[in-house]
């Protein structure tokens, strides 16, 4: 699974602290899964997709061995 | 089975057809830990516990030895556990994932030292660890699992 969560947090200008804050993780969460280490949840997966302001298929993607 | 088929299949049936929204539980991302607040009361109970201590071993306060240091060892179990089932500052998924995790890790932990244990004492005797009892086990365990909880959020 790959995620564009480091490139959209470029486009709008947020830390991972400042998207930690407004989805309630902790900024440690949001790295993990930056660094794909860890796969969010689906309601954690929306929550980000609602900040972002796109859908999560956008996001977040499946690889072919997924 | 074609559409109008379908249809009358369903109403048949009586099958709502209109769509509705399920509100889904979202219980399986929450543990009923203790509030952030009791590890402040752990920590307060095992510096007691190591004053009684203290003060038991240098004969400060008269107390018979044996049941000084089992009072000591059940209150420090206690404290570890409300300590382990505390909330952190931040309780997150991740979170309850490394937490179950590390439960799981100091479980293996424990039976692994139950197994082990007899095999080393057949070798070199007299060193049975859990010779000494099961709150020196539990105790074991805990810190184990506080080891792998830090080693995870470190890691992860």
């Amino acid at each position: 699974m790959k995620n564009t969560i480091k490139i959209e947090r470029a486009f709008k200008d947020l830390t991972q602290e400042g998207l930690a804050n407004k989805i309630g993780v902790s900024r440690q969460t949001i790295n993990s899964i930056e660094k794909n280490r860890y796969i969010p949840s689906t309601l954690l997966a929306l929550k980000i997709s609602k900040v972002f302001e796109k859908n999560v298929n956008e996001i977040f993607k499946l690889e072919e061995n997924d | 089975m074609n559409n109008s088929k379908c249809k009358v299949y369903l109403s048949i049936r009586k099958v709502n057809l209109t769509p509705s929204l399920i509100t889904m539980d979202k219980s399986q991302f929450e543990l009923r830990l203790l509030p952030i607040y009791f590890k402040t009361v752990a920590l307060g109970i095992m510096l007691v516990t190591f004053c009684f201590s203290l003060l038991s071993v240098f004969e400060i306060i008269t107390f018979d030895k044996e049941v000084a240091k089992t009072i000591s060892k059940s209150v420090f179990l206690i404290a570890l556990l409300i300590l382990a089932i505390s909330k952190n500052k931040i309780e997150d998924e991740l979170t309850l994932v490394i937490r179950l995790k590390a439960f799981t890790a100091s479980f293996i932990f424990g039976v692994l030292i139950v197994i082990i244990d007899p095999i080393i004492n057949l070798f070199f005797e007299g060193m049975l660890l859990l010779d000494k009892g099961v709150t020196e086990l539990l105790i074991g365990m805990l810190l184990y699992y506080f080891f792998m909880f830090f080693l995870m959020k470190r890691n992860k």
